[in-house]
């Protein structure tokens, strides 16, 4: 089931890192949750929103290995700009929230079951 | 030149996993015993225990070379190396104030001791050892660096604290000359899973928690002095300096 992306950066009351012009281009079908990168690889799938604590630009690499729409940073965790400019490159959303990985999760769940 | 054999990942008391038969005369006996030349004490996040293993190793005329295993905040273990004991215990008491400061519970992870010259137990380190600092990984190269010293990871085929269970795979930057394998890692299937590690100079050592584990890995080194420095140049192959792992 596709997510509205805009709907669900407000339930999380997320910022937009990179480019908010191509939001409809953001395709959001589900969500994984891991903060090791050699687990997202093996695990997530195509059109998910990681959400992570890492920033490391390896997270953009993954995400787009894996096709996946959005990186989402709980916890305020906010990556460097380096980071920014390559997801903007490699076309992954980023989108940072204050809320801790559990809230953001299970906000994203309840839209999607809702 | 010559032919150094090393053993550069030794834990010692003061790891907390680090098992309290690792005493000086212990560790250096078993070292005897399997003819290695160069060995690093490398104890997660601290070097309180560098100058008892170095006296030690002195009166048996082995090289020890100063060393540390770092915890990053990604949690990668990286091992640095320092030849200037000034550089080294300026470059560990940083690391110290960047560990995030919780109490070390010795009945879960085991105790932290200090030793003193003779093996006697002079305390106990409070703070947590296991444990990340707030560096990133790009952050504790550039701080190895500041200090003189020379990293690389540690231990790239286990599952868990490489680089590339945490990151996925070993990112461009920074760009470290070497990879650290342990002593159970096999080299061509290291290198049929991951082939770019191939780029890479491989450092085999034990990793030693264990007494009888000392020496299970080692790395032999083609090279001028058993120094930091020379052992550098020959992750790069300088003028003839060679590795065999």
């Amino acid at each position: 089931m596709r997510i509205n992306t805009e709907e669900f950066i407000k339930s999380i009351d997320g910022e937009v890192l990179t480019d908010t012009q191509s939001l409809q281009n953001v395709i959001i079908e589900g969500g994984y949750v891991s903060d090791l990168l050699s687990d997202v690889m093996g695990n997530a799938r195509e059109n998910q929103v990681w959400i992570t604590i890492m920033k490391h630009l390896n997270v953009i690499a993954v995400a787009s290995l894996a096709n996946m729409s959005c990186v989402c940073f709980a916890n305020n965790v906010t990556p460097d700009q380096t980071v920014i400019d390559k997801a903007i490159d490699e076309n992954v959303c980023l989108i940072k929230s204050n809320l801790s990985t559990f809230e953001i999760a299970g906000r994203l769940y309840q839209l999607m079951h809702q | 030149m010559k032919w150094y054999k090393a053993d550069l990942h030794i834990h010692s008391v003061l790891s907390p996993c680090g098992d309290l038969g690792m005493s000086p005369q212990a560790v250096i006996d078993q070292l005897i015993d399997h003819k290695i030349d160069i060995f690093a004490i490398t104890d997660h996040n601290s070097m309180l225990n560098f100058n008892t293993y170095y006296k030690k190793a002195q009166e048996y005329h082995l090289s020890c070379i100063m060393g540390i295993e770092v915890q990053t905040q990604e949690e990668i273990h990286l091992l640095a190396f320092f030849d200037s004991h000034e550089d080294g215990f300026a470059f560990s008491q940083a690391l110290y104030d960047s560990l995030l400061p919780i109490a070390n519970d010795p009945d879960f992870f085991g105790d932290q001791v200090i030793l003193g010259d003779n093996d006697e137990i002079l305390g106990f380190e409070e703070k947590a050892l296991i444990n990340s600092s707030m560096w990133t990984l790009d952050e504790t190269y550039e701080k190895v660096l500041e200090f003189n010293g020379f990293c690389y990871p540690a231990h790239e085929d286990a599952l868990s604290f490489s680089i590339i269970a945490q990151l996925g795979f070993i990112p461009q930057q920074p760009n470290f000359q070497a990879i650290g394998i342990t002593a159970k890692c096999i080299i061509q299937n290291l290198f049929t899973k991951y082939p770019y590690l191939k780029n890479y100079t491989l450092i085999r050592s034990s990793d030693a928690h264990y007494i009888q584990d000392v020496a299970s890995g080692f790395t032999k080194f083609f090279i001028n002095e058993p120094t930091v420095a020379e052992i550098k140049k020959a992750c790069s192959g300088i003028d003839g300096r060679k590795i065999l792992s």
